[in-house]
């Protein structure tokens, strides 16, 4: 449990595959045999050990989630979507209200959703924490659900910078706050190159005669996750004035590539025996690749950080376990 | 007893003490976990800390009565300072997850469950469900189907009147022998790419196309498919469809739902392989009430194999016709099973 003074710290991942394996598979077990009912306890059992095993400067992150509030959640998702697809088929206009009121209660979901998982982070016994308002959470699904279907997809790269904008700024450790600083025209670079490579894409695939098309997309799919990724980490910072924290990200197209390709082919050679493999070495390939910098030095911040008393402490875990990512 | 190195954080700032953990007794001779370090000499008793699982080699962490806590990657040291102090179930799970035959159990236990649920507990649970619903209920799904199939694929009967209206009268005569049936109606259609076939709809409806009544040599073949496609609709069958799908694949989400992206093409591919085994039994079950209602009314057997193989005869080859407009798998077999019933 080494700590260092140095301008630059990794994380680190200690997870293994044949360890997670057993995890995975006993989980599996329980929540085939109980139905599903298990599957919040597997979920958290899942994230604590990734959580567990990523480690900054000598210490991990720890994953506190209530396994009762996460199966209370996903009870209300399962029997909303149920409702839903059954009324859809009585008549359509009962549907059609029942999306409305669904799509209404969206940002209050997902405000949810985002605060639960955060307040439910913790590193050296700090939490994070989520501030964003429902209206911020309503404009960015505006702008994807409004903007970009009448700018004919036009607005996407703006909607893409947005999510990541107001998820970013109202995020916190403690009480040191995130800062997201790239800007929309960043995103709009990042796209067009990403569109040239789509054009690269097609070309392969009719070049190839089709053949090529799964690797080709993975590729591309390899070249935009790295691209949004690095730009994004590269903007963040937490933390204000010298003793900020920058964040460095070195995904790279050829690494991911690698990493889904030969994910897709164990996976689907061992009929999904190898998904737990294909966590792990995905897990160690990302956060390994991330780093934290400091003019001032790393364990200077890391050891000062105040928990942040204003926050929504004690009701965390009476949130509803909204669990799905976004 | 080793001691146990750890860090420990007060829960107020992120400063981490080097600490060691280690068992003593308390002022009143109890067992108490004492935190030493630099500055620090915290001791609790073993009955107010909470300590996490032990999960793999991730990291432990011991949690004190005052939000403060510590975290250590010495799990083995851990597990020594607790013995006695926690029960032996607290470790079952870690016991499970730690030998390659539990992990082998589990496997099989997980193929076994979730293959016998989806075949046969599913479709038996559909089944009760369909029949407790009240019969307008099948009546409520997808009242549109026809007007569509009318708008893209069928095309107005093109019989003669006369012959259409004793179509009718035969299908009259037949549901009103048949309990329950009387809510059901008989449509004609000319029915194109899709050829001779007939089927039942949602809402009650079936559906019989000219090239079918011009392929039938005797009306008692006719009246051999229609108890047929009756037969579907008595057993709920396009209910019990919907009922099975949805309880498969949000089955599958819920179980696998902690897989994400990854999982979800390879969960989309069994519910298609099972919708194929799905109607086989929908199949075999309409079949059987078809042949019930022959031997009622005295129509042999060959009647309905006679038919059934002049429409696979007939059946346009690599047609795009929806997958359950023509969902009368494995022909011969059931021909066989026909003839081989009388």
């Amino acid at each position: 449990m080494e700590r260092t003074g140095a301008p630059e710290v990794a994380l680190q991942f200690t997870g293994k595959a044949g360890e997670y394996f057993k995890i995975w598979i006993v989980n599996l077990c329980l929540g085939i045999v109980t139905l599903g009912i298990y599957s919040a306890w597997a979920k958290v059992r899942r994230k604590r050990y990734f959580y567990g095993s990523t480690l900054l400067d000598g210490s991990a992150f720890e994953y506190i989630g209530n396994p009762v509030a996460i199966l209370k959640g996903r009870l209300i998702v399962v029997t909303a979507v149920a409702i839903y697809s059954l009324s859809k088929q009585v008549h359509y206009a009962i549907g059609l209200a029942l999306f409305a009121a669904i799509v209404l209660a969206l940002p209050w979901v997902i405000q949810r959703a985002l605060q639960f998982n955060a307040r439910n982070s913790t590193h050296r016994n700090i939490r994070f924490g989520f501030r964003g308002s429902k209206m911020q959470i309503f404009g960015v699904l505006a702008i994807a659900g409004l903007l970009v279907p009448v700018t004919l997809g036009f607005a996407y790269p703006f909607y893409f910078y947005m999510k990541r904008k107001v998820f970013i700024d109202n995020s916190n450790y403690g009480d040191r706050r995130f800062v997201f600083s790239a800007t929309a025209g960043n995103y709009y670079v990042a796209a067009l190159k990403v569109s040239l490579a789509f054009l690269g894409f097609v070309a392969g695939t009719v070049v190839t005669l089709g053949i090529g098309a799964l690797p080709l997309y993975i590729l591309l799919s390899s070249y935009a996750e790295a691209t949004f990724a690095r730009l994004a980490w590269r903007n963040t910072t937490l933390g204000a004035g010298s003793g900020e924290i920058r964040f460095e990200c070195r995904w790279t197209t050829g690494g991911l590539f690698g990493l889904y390709f030969g994910n897709a082919l164990g996976v689907l050679c061992t009929l999904g025996l190898l998904i737990p493999w294909a966590a792990i070495r995905t897990a160690r390939y990302k956060l390994e690749r991330i780093s934290l910098q400091s003019e001032q030095g790393l364990g200077g911040f890391l050891a000062a950080v105040q928990e942040d008393v204003g926050a929504v402490g004690d009701e965390a875990g009476e949130l509803l376990g909204f669990d799905f990512g976004l | 007893m080793s001691d146990v190195r750890a860090l420990y954080f007060d829960g107020k700032s992120s400063h981490a003490h080097d600490v060691v953990l280690s068992a003593g007794f308390g002022a009143d001779s109890k067992r108490v976990l004492q935190v030493r370090g630099a500055g620090l000499n915290l001791s609790w008793p073993f009955t107010q800390l909470r300590v996490s699982d032990r999960i793999g080699t991730s990291r432990r962490y011991l949690y004190f009565p005052d939000g403060s806590q510590c975290e250590t990657d010495d799990n083995a040291g851990v597990d020594n300072l607790l013995i006695g102090e926690e029960p032996a179930a607290a470790r079952l799970l870690h016991r499970w997850e730690s030998g390659l035959g539990y992990a082998f159990a589990a496997l099989a236990i997980t193929a076994v469950v979730a293959w016998a649920f989806v075949v046969w507990g599913i479709p038996a649970i559909a089944k009760q469900v369909a029949f407790a619903l009240p019969a307008e209920t099948e009546k409520l799904i997808g009242g549109d189907t026809l007007s569509a199939l009318d708008r893209f694929v069928f095309t107005p009967s093109k019989l003669p009147p006369e012959r259409q209206e004793s179509l009718h009268r035969l299908y009259a005569r037949m549901t009103a022998g048949i309990d329950g049936a009387s809510g059901y109606r008989l449509e004609l259609r000319r029915g194109n790419r899709i050829g001779p076939n007939a089927f039942a709809l949602p809402a009650g409806i079936i559906v019989m196309t000219d090239e079918l009544v011009e392929l039938s040599k005797d009306d008692r073949e006719i009246e051999a498919v229609l108890a047929h496609e009756i037969g579907h609709l008595r057993q709920r069958h396009i209910l019990r469809h919907v009922l099975q799908d949805s309880a498969t694949v949000l089955l599958i989400a819920f179980t696998f739902g902690d897989l994400a992206s990854l999982t979800s093409l390879a969960a989309a591919a069994p519910t298609l392989l099972l919708q194929a085994r799905f109607s086989r039994e929908f199949e075999r079950e309409a079949d059987d009430f078809a042949f019930g209602y022959m031997v009622r009314r005295g129509i042999p057997p060959e009647m309905f194999a006679a038919i059934l193989q002049r429409i696979e005869e007939k059946r346009p080859r690599g047609t795009d016709a929806p997958d359950y407009l023509s969902s009368h798998p494995a022909t011969r077999e059931r021909i066989e099973r026909m003839r081989g019933a009388h």
